[in-house]
Formats: structure tokens, sequence, C-alpha cells
């Protein structure tokens, strides 16, 4: 019974976000594009989240993205698909030359390294000058699709569900089960033949590359990069605040997360301009602190004390 | 042990060759270098210190000395008096954040997995740099003082001298770390925590109480860098970001709850930094010095575990 609830739930969802553009004006539109974007981002730090590594480095993977599509159309006029997936590729190049360096160590050393990554991009990106346009940026002579915001619209949905979807089969897969057991407990794991390395490491590169085509896209649809705005904090925060909100370790939490906080932050950007990001790190601190499992894990709860109350 | 000997003489024998090189050919850069070590080995110390002892690695840092700086600014500017004097009450007001950060936050995530420590602290600094974003705003502020720009002279050269009160910070937060540490009955007793808190606790000696002191200690230091931070840097609400890697690179590569090397790995960063801001026009570059050697301390520290 609650299966079949479930999937006219989601049935229903779905054709709400396809039918989303026609019946609401450009203003909703360019919302749901943001949320789209930090659903994306949230559902692929869960992702890597789920082995017990952490990842700081959202930011980071999804201006290097940003910057490889946008100049690989510049320098050599690519068509702008081909560019996001060059930017999917090399974000995913470079975590797998970061992987397989630091996952071997013990979480904090990762987590400082992908602290680093946006850092180190962004300086490299202000200074390159003649090639980056330094601190300035890149603006693209067209934008994509020829800026037809309903194709852009689906392009970043598209984006979203294939997210969805790798998630919902990682978590199926056998893979998940032995990261899991090596989240619980790594000594234990190991000593039972599970290979983790490699698993670390095509998880990282996986949710890099989903990071580096969402920036990617993001470039395409608006049309520039700068160091600030492509490498911005909030890109690391936001899908971070929304995944703990929603609840981790699952596809459903960052999702619910991010369209709770997606479409609240709309609203504290109009308010508090500058400074807004205090609500998210105040709710990323007061999560771990007293709900770790996010309102999913307390939804859950709930029904299952209602279901044994009845 | 012997080719352990052998390999630090060789370490130290480059170390010298480099430096008397350096003085030959570029002074200033060893000047500069010393001074830019000073501070960065004076902030990563505390946190050393709390990862030694409370064992968490504390993703705030850097942002509890930028708050440190800003209350330092705030009661210079309010109260009419010498930052350096202000230092008191800033060193107070630091201490009492710590308690108060510890008793309602860091407390609670201590038997909890590393990732929500992590977590944990760097939402911290989020709340830390949005606040003071939100009250002072992110226009950068810096204090006019006469005595700062100090200098003196040796043959052509002229420098600032002022800095060196950084190195000196360096030095004494050492010396008085070492001092605390090995000499004083709490000391001794935070070592033992470290180590073990199981076993200090069966021995008697309160352990939460012992990472509430060490952790008001760690951040009330902090607070007198951000004092001297803010007598030559002007400050804005993300000037700390940076500090908080460059410290736990510092910390990584002088090994978990170790103090000393600190100095040294704070050397090498200091100079090689200054050495690239030397060249004109690529002062830009110097940044990526320090995350540059994040990568490769991490990446042979990997290397190492592999082996053994």
């Amino acid at each position: 019974m609650s299966k079949y609830i479930k999937t006219i739930v989601m049935a229903a969802v779905a054709v709400l976000a396809v039918a989303f553009p026609f019946y609401t004006g450009a203003y909703p539109q360019s919302i749901a594009q943001s949320v789209l974007t930090y659903m994306i981002l949230a559902v692929s730090w869960d992702m890597l989240l789920r082995t017990g590594q952490i990842s700081f480095g959202i930011a980071g993977f999804f201006g290097i993205g940003s910057y490889a599509a946008v100049l690989s159309m510049l320098y050599l006029n690519l068509p702008p698909m081909l560019t996001i997936l060059i930017g999917g590729i090399i974000a995913g190049a470079i975590a797998g030359l970061l992987g397989i360096a630091v996952l071997r160590l013990r979480g904090m050393y990762f987590a400082i390294v992908t602290l680093a990554v946006a850092e180190i991009f962004r300086i490299i990106m202000t200074n390159l000058k003649g090639f980056t346009g330094g601190p300035e940026g890149e603006l693209l002579p067209q934008l994509i699709f020829q800026g037809n915001p309903y194709l852009t619209y689906y392009l970043m949905f598209g984006m979203a569900v294939l997210t969805i979807i790798i998630s919902e089969i990682f978590l199926r897969s056998r893979v998940h089960y032995a990261l899991t057991a090596i989240r619980n407990d790594e000594i234990v794991a190991r000593s039972s033949g599970v290979n983790i390395f490699k698993y670390l490491v095509i998880i990282f590169i996986v949710t890099s590359v989903i990071q580096g085509m969402t920036g990617g896209i993001n470039a395409q649809t608006y049309g520039f990069v700068t160091p600030e705005s492509s490498f911005s904090l909030d890109y690391t925060l936001l899908p971070l605040a929304m995944a703990l909100l929603g609840g981790i370790y699952g596809t459903m939490g960052p999702v619910v997360g991010a369209l709770l906080l997606g479409i609240v932050s709309e609203y504290l950007k109009l308010y508090i301009p500058y400074g807004h990001l205090v609500i998210y790190g105040i709710i990323v601190v007061i999560v771990i602190l007293y709900m770790p499992q996010g309102i999913v894990g307390l939804a859950a709860r709930i029904r299952k004390a209602g279901a044994r109350n009845e | 042990m012997k080719t352990s000997k052998n390999l630090q003489l060789t370490i130290v024998g480059i170390a010298a060759a480099i430096g008397i090189l350096l003085i030959l050919w570029k002074p200033s850069v060893l000047i500069y270098g010393l001074q830019g070590a000073g501070l960065y080995a004076a902030v990563a110390l505390p946190m050393a210190l709390i990862l030694g002892i409370v064992g968490i690695i504390n993703l705030a840092h850097g942002e509890f000395m930028m708050l440190g700086a800003y209350l330092a600014y705030w009661f210079s500017t309010q109260f009419g008096i010498d930052p350096l004097l202000a230092m008191i009450p800033v060193l107070i007001s630091m201490g009492i954040v710590g308690v108060i950060t510890y008793k309602t936050t860091i407390h609670r995530v201590l038997g909890a997995p590393e990732l929500n420590q992590l977590i944990l602290t760097f939402g911290i600094a989020m709340v830390l740099s949005q606040v003071v974003n939100l009250i002072a705003t992110s226009q950068p502020r810096k204090l006019s003082l006469d005595y700062v720009t100090a200098s003196a002279k040796v043959g052509e050269l002229s420098f600032g001298t002022y800095d060196f009160i950084f190195v000196a910070a360096a030095v004494l937060f050492l010396a008085g770390l070492l001092f605390f540490l090995r000499r004083t009955k709490l000391g001794k007793a935070a070592v033992a925590v470290g180590q073990n808190p199981k076993g200090a606790r069966l021995v008697g000696i309160n352990v939460d109480r012992t990472y509430l002191i060490i952790f008001s200690i760690a951040l009330g230091l902090l607070g007198i860098i951000g004092t001297l931070f803010l007598t030559s840097h002007s400050i804005f609400p993300l000037v700390g970001g940076s500090y908080t890697m460059k410290s736990f690179c510092l910390v990584a590569m002088a090994g978990i709850g170790q103090l000393k090397p600190i100095l040294w790995g704070s050397l090498a960063l200091g100079v090689s930094e200054s050495f690239i801001m030397s060249f004109q026009g690529y002062g830009g570059w110097a940044d990526i010095v320090f995350f540059a050697i994040i990568v490769i301390v991490i990446i042979s520290r990997a290397y190492k575990r592999t082996e053994s």
C-alpha cells in the first residue's frame, strides 16, 4: 500500500516538474533552475558522504567545470553540449588524481585537500590572466540554446534526474553495502576483504564529474565565468546545508532539503543580501547537534512511532 | 636510526645552503620569510594543541583568529586604547568564547563520528565569518599605528622590523606551551588525556574539564594572535579561512601532537612564499605555494602509510 502511494507521489512530482515552465513566469523558473542546481550538488555530495569521506570541494569542481566549459568553447569553438561534457571530464580527471593520492588517508586529510581544491583553482583562474580573463573572467558570445529558458530548464532537470538515478543505483549496489560497512566500522570491513580504496576513487570521480557538468551547464546558461562567482562558497555551503537538513545517507534527504532550502534561500537573498549564508551555517550546526538524521529521518521515525501506537 | 640521523643532517645542510644563497642573493626574502613564518607558526600552534589533546580538527580555527582581530578592533576603537593593550580584554573574551563554544557544540560531538566533527566545525566557521560580515560588513578594516612602520637599515637594505613581533610570539607560544605541558600539573594531565582519555579518566583526571580548559586556552592564544594580526594587516570577515588551511598544513607536516616541528615547517613555508612574492607581478601565485605543499605533504603521508 505505502509503496503504491509512494509511486503515485513520485509520478505526480515528476509531472509537476516537467510541466513547471509552462504555467509559470520567468522568475519562478529561474528559482526552479537554481533549486535543481543545488539539488544535484547536494545529492552528489551525499553520495560521497555515504562512503565515510567528506568533501568540502563542491565549489571547486563546480568552478572547474564552469571554466572548462567556457574556455573550451571560446578557444576550441566546440558545441555547447560537448563543452559541458568536457567540464565533467576535466573535473573527474582532477578528482581521480587527487583521490588516488589522498583517499587512503583518514577523513580529515581528504576533507582539507578538498577544501584546498577550490582555493587552488580560484587562484589559478585569477592569475592566468591571458588565458582565463583574470579576476574579470570571461563572457560567452552567446548562450546555450540561444538562451531559451525552457530548454535550459530541461537540461538541468535532465541532469538532476540522471544524478538521482545514479544515486539510487549506488544505493542498491553491493558496493553500497560494503561502503556502509566501512562507514560503520572500517576495520571490520577491511578485514572482511572489501577493497574500499578502488570504490572510493570511483565514487569520488563520479560525483566530481556530476559537479563539473553541473558547473558547465550553469556557465553555459548564464554565459559567463568569474573566479568569485564560479568558485563561490555558496556552492559548497548550500548543498551541504540542504543535504544535512533533508537527511544524509540517501537520495530523498538531499532532494527534500534542496526543495525546501532552495525556495527559502531566494527569499533570504532578498531580505538579507549580505550575510544570508549565516542561516545555512546555523542550520548545519543545529542539524549536526540535534537531528543528525535530518527531516527525512525524523519523518520516518515519527511514522514508525505512529505505526507502533496503532 | 643512523639513516634517519643522516637524513636529518642532509636536510639541515640543504636548508643552510639555501639560506646562505638567499642571504647573498635576496636578503629581504629571508627577512620577510622569517616574519611570515612567525605568524604561521603562532596561528598553527593552538590548532596543534586542540588536535593533540581534544582530538578534533577545528575547521573554524582561522575564523576564531578573525574574531579575535575584530574584537581587538572593537575594543581599541570603542575605548580609544592601543590594540596591544586591548590584547588583555580580547584574551579574556576569547577564553569565554572558547568556554561557550565548547559547552554548546564541541562537547556534544566528541564521541560522534569524525565526519560530524568536521561538518560541525565547518558550520561554526561559516557562522562566525557570516555573523561578522553581517555586523561589521565586508569592508576591510585597518588601524594606522605609527610604531608598525618602524624599520631598520643594514647596509643597502632597509626593512620593516615590527613584524618580528610574530616571530617573538611564536617562540613565546611554543616555550609557554612546552612549559605548561611538561612542568605543570594541569598540563601533564592534559597530555595524559590526549594520549589516552579512558586511562586518564581511570586515574582520576577530569577529562571533560581538561578538554574545556585546553580549548579555551587555544582560543585565548588565537585572540592574542588576532590582536597582533590586526596591528599590521587589514582584516575582513573571510580573512581567517586560509589560515585554517595553512595551520592544518603545518600541523600535518609536523605530525599530530607535535609542537616543535611546526616552527621548522612554517620557516620553510614562509621563506618559499616570500621568495615567490619577491618576483614582480607574480605575487598572486604566492598563495598557491601553501596549497601545493598541503597536497604534497598529505600525499607523502599516504605514501608512507602504504609503505609501512
